[in-house]
């Protein structure tokens, strides 16, 4: 029988390999073209209304945004200072770095030019942020270290089309690549949906069952029109004793290979259903971009190790 | 996640705290927790003019926008309803006024106040169709949280 110690041992040694060992970068290209696709959604949704959150002369003037933020956080401001030249800049940046991650053009500078907008407004006006922000800035952070130049990119696509060396019949295997960025974004929605459960858990109506049927009270969350039979107690009582066990089990029941499709379906229908219901801009879609981290590329296809 | 329920935060959060904050990677995941919130709400500005008309606008009347509006408009669901409106905001309430006082001039209008007025209904918690269909069933309550004269010659 393995001692404790051993036991210890052998799972510390398990996740350095899990940590470590370099993976198939084609489910963090994915990732990356989604995310790119989906800040440049986020951008124009911004966009109209950046100077009234961002400007001089917008709701949040310097004086009020210094009284707020002591702190040193990064943005564009660090640079321009107060100035209204800052939402050109986190404007372009924008731009050019959700169409970077996109197509695959430099993904890394791309994914640090959308970081650094991400952060930049966010930083400047932290009272418009939603959920979704949250999940562009650190994916586009965590994107700055992974190598997903030579995957699902149009630089590699166009290379590929005019500049074949010699001809095959295959699609050319992409290297691998490190896995640390990915591990940690997998991380990072497990422990999303496990603090949001456990907060959750901790509220009485959460746990009588009328927290759901609240929320679908409020008009200023409401989308689209839902059948009456789901304004009863017993429904409300459903769906939010499914909301409870769908996030605490999520950040488990995922790590187990054969129930990882079964989960991630079942977490689409869970934020499809939401973003039906619920006017929530783009936190539905942003969240399930990091399932795409969790699928596993067919092994007719697998990459070289390189 | 609260500390009660994870006694180590204080000491993670003074570790890392900074670095978190400084890089941008700060989150929170407490949307409708511990509870959701059992009021629905919105803010109105009132504007009335040097010339005696009054002019009402509902800024976060998500309900009255259309689809694509109320989509668009989610961050001003944040704004208003989720800070400014409060009284631990109050902050915000003057900037505000200054701001909307500047636009209204540009629109051609001469704003002698600027009134800000919260709009709330209670929940039911005897939950029926209809509480859905037309949050407008049950009696809105409203409070004028910030009142601005503005100085016939501020800004100019």
């Amino acid at each position: 029988m393995m001692s404790p110690w051993a036991g210890v041992v052998r799972a510390a040694d398990a996740f350095d390999h899990w940590v470590r060992d370099p993976v198939d970068p084609r489910p963090l290209a994915w990732f990356r073209s989604w995310l790119g696709l989906l800040s440049l959604v986020n951008l124009w949704l911004l966009w109209p209304d950046m100077p009234m959150w961002l400007a001089n002369d917008g709701v949040l003037p310097p004086a009020v945004h210094r009284e707020l933020i002591a702190d040193t956080r990064i943005s564009i401001f660090m640079i321009t200072g107060y100035s209204d030249a800052a939402i050109g800049i986190i404007r372009g940046l924008g731009l050019v770095g959700g169409l970077g991650l996109c197509l695959g053009i430099l993904p890394r500078c791309a994914a640090f030019c959308v970081w650094l907008a991400a952060v930049s407004y966010a930083h400047r006006n932290m009272y418009i942020l939603h959920s979704g922000d949250n999940l562009i800035r650190i994916g586009a952070f965590f994107l700055i270290f992974a190598r997903t130049d030579g995957v699902f990119s149009l630089p590699d696509a166009v290379r590929r089309r005019f500049f074949r060396q010699a001809p095959s019949t295959s699609r050319p295997r992409p290297s691998l690549v490190p896995a640390w960025p990915q591990r940690i974004l997998q991380v990072q929605l497990c422990v999303i949906y496990l603090v949001a459960g456990i907060w959750k858990a901790m509220g009485p109506t959460w746990r009588n069952g009328t927290a759901v049927g609240l929320v679908l009270q409020l008009g200023e969350f409401q989308r689209f029109p839902i059948p009456e039979f789901f304004m009863t107690r017993f429904m409300s009582q459903v769906m939010t004793y499914g909301t409870l066990a769908f996030e605490l089990g999520f950040p488990l029941l995922v790590w187990i290979p054969s129930l990882r499709i079964p989960v991630l379906l079942a977490g689409l229908a869970f934020h499809a259903g939401l973003d039906w219901v619920m006017n929530v801009q783009m936190f539905q879609w942003l969240i399930t971009a990091y399932y795409l981290l969790w699928l596993q590329p067919r092994r007719d296809a697998s990459p070289d190790a390189g | 996640m609260p500390a009660s329920l994870f006694p180590p935060k204080p000491a993670i959060d003074r570790l890392a705290g900074g670095p978190f904050l400084l890089l941008g990677l700060w989150q929170a995941w407490d949307m409708f927790s511990p509870d959701p919130r059992t009021a629905d709400v919105c803010v109105e500005m009132r504007c009335s003019d040097r010339d005696g008309t009054t002019e009402r606008r509902m800024l976060t009347d998500m309900v009255a926008m259309d689809y694509s509006e109320r989509w668009r408009k989610d961050r001003w669901r944040k704004y208003f309803n989720d800070h400014l409106r409060l009284d631990d905001e109050r902050v915000l309430w003057q900037p505000f006024a200054e701001y909307a006082a500047r636009r209204l001039r540009e629109e051609g209008e001469d704003p002698a106040t600027i009134e800000l007025v919260r709009w709330w209904r209670n929940c039911d918690p005897a939950f029926r169709p209809e509480l859905r269909a037309d949050v407008r069933e049950t009696p809105w309550q409203s409070y004028l949280f910030h009142r601005w004269g503005v100085p016939r010659e501020w800004g100019r």
